[in-house]
C-alpha cells in the first residue's frame, strides 16, 4: 500500500486545496505524515506549497535535541518559512515577504529550485495561518500545513481537509493514546448544525464554564457555534460536553483520516492494534505511515 | 514625531497629540526612522519651519492624490534593506533573502522618484542604480530573486556536475529501495524508517535492511546503501560542496558590490525614508485642505477657518460639519459663551493649528500666521486625570498650574479651559484675573476660556466670545440625544467675535438645560430665579 498516494486521494476527494495534518501532541507522526502526502503530490505532477504552524522540517527536536524527521523538497515545492531558517545551500528562488514576522526572522514565500532539505517554521498566529495558506493556495494546486496541537484556531474559516496524528510519543499507554485522539477528533468532527431545529447561538466561543451551565440547566436545543475551533474546552470536560449537549456548529471541518505512530522514544504499542484502534476511536480511515497500512 | 518640551503629556491629551501623529505616520521602515527623529521646530527655526511647510504644500499641490496613494502603496511594501547594507558594509556575506530585500528597495526607490519626478529631491543616484544592475540578473519573475547560473560561470558548471551525480544517486537508491521493497512484499518504502512485523517476516530481513530499532512484534528499520550508492552519495556530497561554494563566491561578490555602495546606499534608503515622511504629510494636507501658515517671528497665532480635525472627522462620520472659527491671539485674551458653544473647541483649535506649524506642517484653516511657541500648555478641563485621586479637582488644577509657570519657558502658549471653576465664583474669578496678569508678564500667548462674568475687564484683557444660541430650539419629540445635539448645532452660531464694550447677560445655560429634557417646573423655576437675581442687582 502507498499510504502517501491513498490520504491524497482522501484529500482531492474531499475537494480542499489545502490540508493540515494535526496531532495529540509532539512526536506523534504529523511531519511524517505530511512528508507522505507531500511525496505522492509530487509524484503525480501536482504543484504543491508547504508551510507549518510553529517550526517543523528541523534537523533535531529544539524541545530535547533528539532526530526529528526532515523535510527533503523537490524542485517547484513553494513553502512559506522563516528567513533564519532558511539554508544557504541550495539556492532557492526568493518569492516575496509575507509580511509576518516568526521567532526566526520575517516569513518568506520561496520557491525551491534545486532538491534539499528545508525546515519550515511557520506564522504564529491562527490569521497570519489563513493569510499564509490563502497565498499558498494561489501559488499552488495543494498546500499542505504541518500543525500543532495546541493551534487549532488556525482551522477556523478554512476549507481545509485535516488528518489527524496520533502517536506513541504523546501517551503513556495505548488506551490513553487512543483516549486522547478520540477527544480531540470528537471535539474537530462536531456536525453542522440543522437549521429546521431550535438553536442556541453562542457568540464567540464555548467554554467549559458555559457548558456546565447548560448541562446544568439540561439544554435541549442545539447549541451553536461557529465551527468547531470555538469549542473552547479540553480533556475530560469536552467529552463531557459533547455527550451531554447537543453541539452543531455552522461550518464543519472535514477530517479525512487519521495516522498513527507506533513508535515513541521511551515506548511502543502493537502497530496494527494501535491503529485498529483509533480507527474504531475515531470511526476515520486510519493508516500508519511507518508500516505502510490501512487499519483492517 | 515626539512632542518633546512643546507639549506635555496632558496637553498633548487635549489637543489629540496622538491622532496627528497617526494621521502623518508614514508607511515604510525608513520612514519610521526618520519619522521618529521628528522634533517641533524652535523659536527663531521659523524659516525652516515655513520651509517644510511649503514643500509638504508643494508636494500636496504638483502631485494628484492617486500619485501620492501609489507612492504609500510602494513604501508599505517596501522591505527594510537597512540591515543588510550595514552588514555588508562590515564584510558580511550577505543571504538571497537580503538580496530581494535590496532588489525591492531599489524598484521602490525608482517607482517613488518617478511618482514623485521633478517636485522633490530624488532618492535614486548612480550607486542604487549601479547596485540595482548587479542584482538584476537574479530577477526572478517580476518580484523575486535567485542566485541565477549567470552571476558565476562556475555556478551553472556545479550545479550541472551535483544535478548528474544526484540522479546517480537517486537511481542508486532507487534501486536499493526498489530491492528491499520486493524482498519484502511491499509497494513500496517511504520515507527513512519503515516498520517491518517479524510475524509478516518469514526468515532474516533482506540485504540492505538494517534494523533501528527492535520491539517484541516488529523491526523499525532503515535502508543501509550498498557500496555503489555510497560511492555515488560521496560524489553527490562533493558536488554539492561545490555548488555551495560556488553559490557563496556569488553572493561574495555581489556583497562586495554592496559593500563598495554602502555610504552613498545608506544615504539613499535615509532620503528614502525622508520622502514617504513627506507624503505622508502631503497626503494630510491634502485630505484636509490644509495652508501654510505665515510665519511671525513674535508670539502670534491668526488664522480664519480654523478646524480641530480629530473632531471634524467625527463629526463627518456622523454626517454633521464643524463649523471654522476665526482667531486672533498676541496676548492672553479672554473667551466666554453658552455650554455647548464650542469654547473648549476653539481653545483646541488654536493649539493643534499651533502644533502643526510647530512640525512645519501646513495647518488646518483657511489662511494663518503663526509664531513658534517653546511650550502649548493646556490647563483646566480635560488635563486633570494625571494627578491622582488624592487631590481635589481645583487642586490639581492649582498643583498643574504652578508647574506650568515653574517651567518658566519662554514663549509660552497657553490654552485655559474654565480655571477655577470648581471653586467660589469670587474667588475663581480673583484666580483667573491674577493668572491672566501672571501671563501677561511673562508675555505669554493664549486663550482663558471662562462662564465667570467680568474676568477680561478686571485683567484689561482682550475678550472674544462665541456668539452662541441664535434662537431656542425646540425640544424634539421622544427626547433622542442625537436629535437633540442636531438641533443645537443648527441653532448655535458658533461664530468667535471680539467683544467690545460690556458683557450682556444671557441665560443660555437655562435654555440648553430645557432642550437637554430638564422638565418645565424646574426650568420655569429657574428662570424666575435668574429674573429675580436681575431685579435684586437692578435695585442695588
Amino acid at each position: 500500500m502507498r499510504v502517501g498516494h491513498e490520504l491524497l486521494d482522501l484529500a482531492r476527494a474531499s475537494g480542499a486545496r489545502s490540508l493540515f495534518v494535526v496531532g495529540i501532541g509532539k512526536n506523534v507522526g504529523k511531519t511524517v505524515a505530511m512528508r507522505a502526502i507531500y511525496e505522492a503530490a509530487v509524484e503525480r505532477g501536482i504543484a504543491t506549497a508547504l508551510t507549518s504552524i510553529g517550526r517543523d522540517g528541523e534537523a533535531v527536536d529544539a524541545g530535547d535535541a533528539a532526530p526529528k524527521p526532515r523535510l527533503h523538497l523537490f524542485a517547484d515545492t513553494v513553502i512559506a518559512t522563516a528567513q533564519g531558517v532558511l539554508p544557504r545551500f541550495p539556492a532557492s528562488e526568493m518569492l516575496d515577504f509575507a509580511g509576518l514576522g516568526t521567532a526566526a526572522g520575517p516569513l518568506l514565500y520561496v520557491r525551491v529550485v534545486h532538491p534539499g532539505y528545508y525546515e519550515l517554521v511557520g506564522p504564529p498566529t491562527a490569521s497570519g495561518i489563513r493569510k499564509v495558506v490563502a497565498e499558498l493556495s494561489a501559488r499552488s494546486e495543494l498546500t499542505l500545513v504541518d500543525g500543532a496541537i495546541d493551534r487549532v484556531a488556525a482551522l477556523a474559516g478554512g476549507e481545509d481537509a485535516i488528518v489527524v496524528s496520533c502517536g506513541a510519543a504523546a501517551a503513556t499507554t495505548m488506551a490513553e493514546a487512543v483516549d486522547a485522539v478520540r477527544a480531540l477528533v470528537e471535539r474537530l468532527a462536531i456536525p453542522a448544525a440543522d437549521p429546521r431545529e431550535e438553536a442556541l447561538a453562542i457568540e464567540g466561543a464555548l467554554t467549559a464554564q458555559r457548558a456546565a451551565q447548560l448541562i446544568a440547566a439540561r439544554e435541549r436545543r442545539q447549541v451553536v457555534v461557529r465551527d468547531p475551533t470555538q469549542v473552547a474546552i479540553a480533556g475530560r470536560a469536552a467529552s463531557q460536553a459533547l455527550a451531554h449537549l447537543r453541539i452543531r456548529c455552522e461550518r464543519p471541518l472535514r477530517l479525512i483520516a487519521a495516522t498513527v505512530a507506533s513508535i515513541g522514544r521511551e515506548r511502543w504499542f502493537e502497530p496494527r492494534a494501535f491503529a485498529r484502534e483509533v480507527a474504531r476511536a475515531t470511526g476515520l480511515p486510519t493508516f500508519d505511515v511507518y508500516l505502510a497500512e490501512r487499519a483492517a | 514625531m515626539k512632542a518633546g518640551a512643546l507639549l506635555d503629556a496632558a496637553t498633548q491629551h487635549a489637543l489629540a497629540f496622538e491622532w496627528l501623529v497617526s494621521a502623518v505616520a508614514p508607511a515604510s521602515p525608513y520612514g519610521e526612522r526618520v519619522f521618529a527623529e521628528l522634533r517641533p521646530f524652535a523659536a527663531g527655526e521659523e524659516a525652516a519651519a515655513h520651509a517644510r511647510a511649503r514643500a509638504v504644500a508643494a508636494l500636496a499641490e504638483t502631485i494628484d492624490a492617486e500619485r501620492l496613494d501609489a507612492a504609500r502603496d510602494t513604501l508599505r511594501n517596501a522591505p527594510d534593506a537597512a540591515g543588510a547594507i550595514a552588514r555588508a558594509s562590515m564584510g558580511d556575506v550577505l543571504s538571497d533573502a537580503n538580496f530581494l530585500e535590496l532588489q525591492r528597495t531599489f524598484d521602490a526607490i525608482e517607482r517613488i522618484d518617478a511618482l514623485l519626478a521633478g517636485a522633490l529631491e530624488p532618492a535614486g543616484s548612480e550607486a542604487t542604480r549601479a547596485a540595482a544592475r548587479c542584482l538584476e540578473l537574479g530577477r526572478a519573475g517580476k518580484f523575486g530573486f535567485y542566485l541565477d547560473d549567470r552571476f558565476d560561470a562556475e555556478l551553472a558548471a556545479s550545479r550541472a556536475r551535483l544535478a548528474q551525480a544526484q540522479a546517480e544517486l537517486g537511481a542508486a537508491r532507487g534501486r536499493a529501495v526498489q530491492r528491499a521493497a520486493a524482498a519484502l512484499g511491499r509497494e513500496e518504502i517511504a520515507g527513512d524508517e519503515f516498520i517491518v512485523m517479524r510475524a509478516d517476516l518469514h526468515g532474516a530481513l533482506p540485504e540492505g535492511v538494517r534494523v533501528v530499532r527492535e520491539a517484541p512484534t516488529y523491526y523499525l528499520c532503515a535502508l543501509e546503501y550498498d557500496d555503489r550508492t555510497l560511492c555515488a552519495l560521496e560524489r553527490r556530497d562533493a558536488a554539492a560542496d561545490a555548488v555551495a561554494a560556488a553559490e557563496e563566491a556569488a553572493r561574495a561578490a555581489l556583497s562586495q558590490a554592496i559593500r563598495e555602495r554602502a555610504a552613498p546606499l545608506d544615504a539613499a534608503i535615509r532620503r528614502l525614508g525622508e520622502l514617504d515622511v513627506m507624503i505622508a504629510a502631503a497626503r494630510f494636507a491634502r485630505r484636509y485642505d490644509c495652508v501654510v501658515a505665515e510665519p511671525a517671528r513674535e508670539n502670534f497665532l491668526a488664522f480664519a477657518g480654523g478646524r480641530f480635525l480629530p473632531l471634524a472627522d467625527e463629526l463627518a462620520a456622523e454626517g454633521r460639519a464643524f463649523a471654522p472659527i476665526d482667531v486672533v491671539l498676541h496676548d492672553v485674551a479672554v473667551l466666554t459663551g453658552p455650554n455647548m458653544g464650542g469654547k473648549s473647541v476653539c481653545l483646541r483649535t488654536c493649539g493643534f493649528v499651533a502644533l502643526c506649524a510647530a512640525f512645519g506642517l501646513p495647518v488646518p484653516a483657511a489662511r494663518a500666521r503663526v509664531g513658534l511657541f517653546g511650550e502649548i500648555a493646556w490647563l483646566g478641563i480635560g488635563s486633570e486625570g494625571e494627578l491622582g485621586g488624592l487631590l481635589s479637582s481645583f487642586a490639581r488644577e492649582v498643583v498643574r498650574l504652578r508647574e506650568i509657570l515653574e517651567r518658566g519657558g519662554e514663549r509660552l502658549f497657553v490654552l485655559v479651559d474654565e480655571f477655577a471653576r470648581t471653586t467660589t465664583p469670587h474667588e475663581g474669578k480673583a484666580l483667573l484675573v491674577a493668572l491672566l496678569a501672571r501671563l501677561r508678564e511673562r508675555r505669554a500667548c493664549g486663550l482663558a476660556a471662562t462662564h465667570l462674568g467680568g474676568v477680561a475687564e478686571a485683567a484689561g484683557a482682550r475678550h472674544f466670545a462665541v456668539r452662541g444660541l441664535r434662537d431656542v430650539p425646540r425640544r424634539p419629540p421622544g427626547g433622542d440625544l442625537h436629535r437633540v445635539l442636531a438641533a443645537l448645532a443648527s441653532s448655535m452660531d458658533y461664530t468667535v467675535t471680539e467683544v467690545t464694550g460690556a458683557e450682556t447677560p444671557r441665560a443660555d445655560a437655562i435654555a440648553l438645560a430645557a432642550l437637554l429634557g430638564l422638565d418645565d417646573e424646574l426650568v420655569a423655576a429657574a428662570y424666575d430665579a435668574l429674573e429675580e437675581r436681575n431685579r435684586t442687582q437692578i435695585a442695588e
